[in-house]
């Protein structure tokens, strides 16, 4: 009887096998993101409309605010990232347990409430996109509807991710609409750098739209809680930063080239107003040809998608985070009841408004504004209150002037939304 | 599942914390001092933990009150014995946590279910004489209570809880102290459950966990590190020591400790190998010289070969004395006197033949041999087909090195997020 040893021979492992392939997958996708994926769905139905009436009506006087606005948008989006590198926890998770029930309840409610309308939008904007090319939303709603919901609740959260980053392919159809649209570089590079101003309300009125619909209370929710279900790791914690600055810069950069291409046709030749995201689509052909229709449709489907399917798991994960229910992505309904139905919930009915002929979108989407407008500042406020914690985030936690940064940005954002709340709630 | 019925006849009255929470404090008159803001109570010992004091609030201060100064916790609020108030400053003294603070709507471990739960409300009663946490409810009701009206909500009656006895609190985020509760109803868990909660948890719970286990059980810990999937294999030995990493590795069968070294950074490796007992080290250095993905890289070096003469009770004999772990000894395999592989025999058709009976009459021939390069698409492919639970693997010269059982097969077969599934199913 005898034993065998093991001998050492055989091929040998690469050098640093497997992690060194998932590593460079890893950086690869970093580069496109959550970070990407959170802060390009602003660029959606409602995101397009505000930026297109923006340029239609005031040229390029609006570009300089899109600086403002990105820089805001960059630190909240770096800071959601952060915090769920180092809690490991959602936003929502991080209310509950800093502040109690009552809050996180609240936050919860408007943003179940907020996303379900912008949701609708968005169908509504896949409605339109598709429309341009002559078919019915009755037909092509329920199809992206369904199919959205197969990646979401069938998939697995990378493999969801990896399609919501093709999503934002659909945007560089922007940039090449703009310069079909010939503009004047020069005063485009003038209106970055020098603030236009206009005393007047409506000015007033779109100045505060645009930063609503630019930062959304569900780019950070949804930011941070797909960075936890990622499973990010402290060491990863700069990259994942890196990447929620990006994504937020490439996103305004999108906003800035449909008021860039707005501006340089439809406010130009007087047509200084459209009410929703199609019209501006349509609006374009007559001036840029029928390619800028066709570029601002596609640009106007890939944020609709994304957005669509961004805007169910945000809301999906708020909910099950402050309540404490099961949750992720490619749960199974019997595994994460609450999640997986709130999923199905959100796309159902935001698939079936949008298709009921005649439904009153612009009103409904007044009615988002003002909850999304009363939403954000509770958001932001926790976000600079979070991020600043010593007991929660370390040596990671936001100090000097990052931290006067977000109160800053916390406290400007607040008052434009609360204003805006009081403009629509008002009716000016 | 531990859930308590309320209302049971024998059971003392069920007092909410959040009843006692804002609560008033009155002394033995009835007359209001203050307000009671959160309840102290000890961890670690066996049984429930008893309340320890209170943190009350009189004239705008918070200060300490001993439990011993208090007669009676009721719907009218905290009663003090004596006339006069006795009040300290609250210091934390060991193995305290604040009921409110630090426990309510944070996670705990639902240990029955094996899953993470949310402490919506915490149930107290009067129990062998003193004050104690006798349960957690996660359901809904204690969460209503708690958002409605003081006055409405009070008339939510007690729902099903989780009773302590089956739940263990996250202590870890508790500041000033840091707490070392220790967690002995974890050891009751399976190392794959508790694995399972490590990766449902944030990093920090999990390390906590991981702690709590190791702290009173290192063979344990080996086990879950075993059962972690790489990521967080590596996400908690990058911060131990090599040392430390050794003496888990040591603890692991040879195959899942190459896994877990092939983990670790490249410079790390030959430093942690360093550390481990010599017969252990050889063969893990062995292991790791082979791809992860072939057959080599599945293989553990553990098995019985024995020469085709002996006889059957002698074989039976070798696997008694044998440390092989269980799961690899399900075969014993034969070889020529030359060392070649010739067979294998279930150790069921051992205990079935003659005691006399030899091998080579038992033999079975017609079993597959892989080589150590072999795919890992074949190795599962021949295990099914020949209906295996352990293959052989052979080199060049028919000399055997090592075998794959069926279990290192179905984990590398198993989609990615299948494996988290496991064990957080349990119904609510």
């Amino acid at each position: 009887m005898r034993r065998l040893r093991s001998v050492t021979f055989g091929r040998p492992r690469l050098p640093a096998r497997l992690s060194s392939r998932r590593a460079r997958i890893f950086v690869f996708l970093g580069l496109l993101g959550p970070g990407l994926i959170a802060a390009n769905a602003g660029n959606d139905a409602g995101g397009v409309a505000t930026y297109a009436s923006a340029g239609a009506k005031y040229g390029y006087d609006l570009l300089w605010t899109i600086v403002l606005i990105t820089v805001s948008l960059a630190i909240v989006q770096m800071l959601a990232a952060r915090m769920g590198t180092v809690t490991g926890k959602g936003l929502a998770e991080l209310i509950r347990e800093e502040y109690g029930i009552r809050w996180s309840v609240l936050a919860t409610s408007a943003v179940l409430v907020a996303n379900l309308g912008i949701c609708i939008s968005d169908f509504v904007g896949i409605g339109a996109a598709l429309g341009l090319a002559g078919v019915p939303a009755q037909v092509t709603v329920p199809i992206a509807a369904l199919g959205i919901w197969m990646i979401i609740v069938r998939g697995s959260y990378r493999s969801a991710e990896r399609i919501f980053v093709w999503f934002t392919i659909p945007f560089f159809a922007y940039p090449i609409a703009a310069v079909l649209a010939h503009p004047r570089w020069g005063d485009v590079g003038k209106a970055v750098v020098a603030p236009h101003l206009h005393a007047s309300s409506s000015y007033l009125l779109i100045l505060i739209a645009t930063a609503g619909t630019t930062i959304t209370p569900y780019m950070q929710l949804y930011l941070q809680s797909a960075v936890v279900e990622r499973g990010v790791r402290e060491e990863e914690r700069g990259r994942e930063e890196r990447e929620a600055i990006s994504g937020a810069v490439f996103a305004n950069l999108v906003a800035a080239f449909i008021i860039i291409a707005t501006g340089a046709t439809l406010f130009v030749h007087g047509v200084h107003s459209i009410s929703s995201a199609g019209d501006a689509a349509r609006a374009l052909k007559p001036f840029a040809g029928q390619y800028a229709e066709a570029l601002f449709g596609i640009g106007l489907l890939g944020a609709s998608l994304l957005a669509a399917a961004i805007l169910p798991i945000a809301t999906a994960y708020v909910v099950s985070e402050s309540l404490g229910y099961e949750k992720g992505i490619g749960r199974r309904r019997e595994e994460a009841p609450v999640f997986v139905n709130l999923i199905t919930g959100m796309i159902a009915i935001g698939a079936f408004v949008a298709i009921i002929p005649g439904v009153p979108v612009i009103s409904l989407l007044v009615a988002v504004q003002v909850v999304n407008g009363l939403l954000l500042p509770i958001n932001l406020y926790f976000i600079w209150r979070l991020a600043r914690s010593p007991q929660l985030m370390g040596e990671h936690r936001s100090r000097g002037l990052l931290d006067v940064a977000t109160g800053v940005t916390a406290a400007v954002l607040s008052a434009l939304s609360l204003a805006l709340v009081v403009v629509t709630a008002a009716g000016l | 599942m531990s859930s308590v019925n309320a209302p049971v006849a024998q059971a003392p009255p069920i007092l909410h914390l959040s009843s006692v929470v804002g609560s008033p404090l009155r002394d033995a008159d009835g007359e209001r001092l203050g307000t009671a803001e959160d309840v102290i109570v000890r961890l670690g010992g066996a049984g429930y933990p008893p309340i320890t004091g209170f943190l009350v609030n009189v004239a705008g201060r918070t200060s300490y009150l001993g439990v011993d100064r208090v007669s009676d916790i009721g719907a009218d609020g905290v009663v003090l014995r004596k006339a006069k108030l006795d009040l300290r400053r609250f210091e934390r003294r060991p193995d305290e946590v604040l009921l409110r603070r630090d426990v309510l709507d944070r996670q705990l471990i639902n240990v029955e279910g094996a899953r993470l739960v949310r402490a919506n409300e915490i149930e107290l009663a009067h129990l062998g004489g003193s004050w104690r946490v006798v349960g957690v409810d996660t359901g809904p009701r204690g969460g209503l209570r708690r958002l409605l009206p003081k006055r409405l909500g009070s008339r939510i009656a007690t729902g099903e809880f989780l009773d302590w006895a089956g739940v263990e609190p996250f202590v870890g985020h508790v500041p000033t102290v840091r707490l070392r509760v220790p967690h002995p109803k974890l050891a009751k868990l399976h190392p794959a459950q508790i694995a399972d909660l490590v990766e449902a948890a944030s990093r920090r719970e999990g390390e906590e966990i991981i702690q709590a286990v190791g702290d009173d059980d290192r063979e344990l810990e080996a086990d879950v590190f075993e059962e972690l999937d790489d990521h967080h294999q590596r996400e908690f030995l990058e911060d131990r020591t090599d040392a430390e990493i050794a003496e888990i590795v040591s603890r692991m069968a040879p195959d899942d400790a190459a896994d877990i070294v092939g983990e670790l950074d490249e410079e790390r490796r030959e430093p942690v190998l360093a550390l481990l007992p010599v017969s252990h080290r050889v063969k893990v250095r062995a292991l790791l010289g082979y791809d992860p993905a072939e057959a080599g890289g599945l293989m553990s070096p553990d098995f019985l070969l024995l020469g085709p003469t002996t006889p059957a009770a002698d074989a039976l004999q070798a696997a008694r004395r044998s440390t092989i772990a269980p799961e690899l000894l399900t075969v014993v395999f034969v070889a020529s006197p030359d060392g070649a592989l010739q067979g294998a025999v279930p150790v069921t058709a051992l205990l079935r033949a003659e005691p006399a009976q030899r091998l080579e009459a038992l033999v079975k021939h017609e079993i597959p041999c892989l080589s150590p390069d072999a795919s890992f698409e074949e190795v599962a492919r021949l295990m099914a087909d020949y209906n295996l639970t352990a293959i052989p693997v052979a080199d060049e010269h028919e000399r055997m090195v090592g075998v794959v059982t069926v279990d290192d097969v179905l984990e590398a077969m198993l989609p990615r997020g299948w494996r988290r599934r496991f064990g957080l199913l349990g119904e609510d």
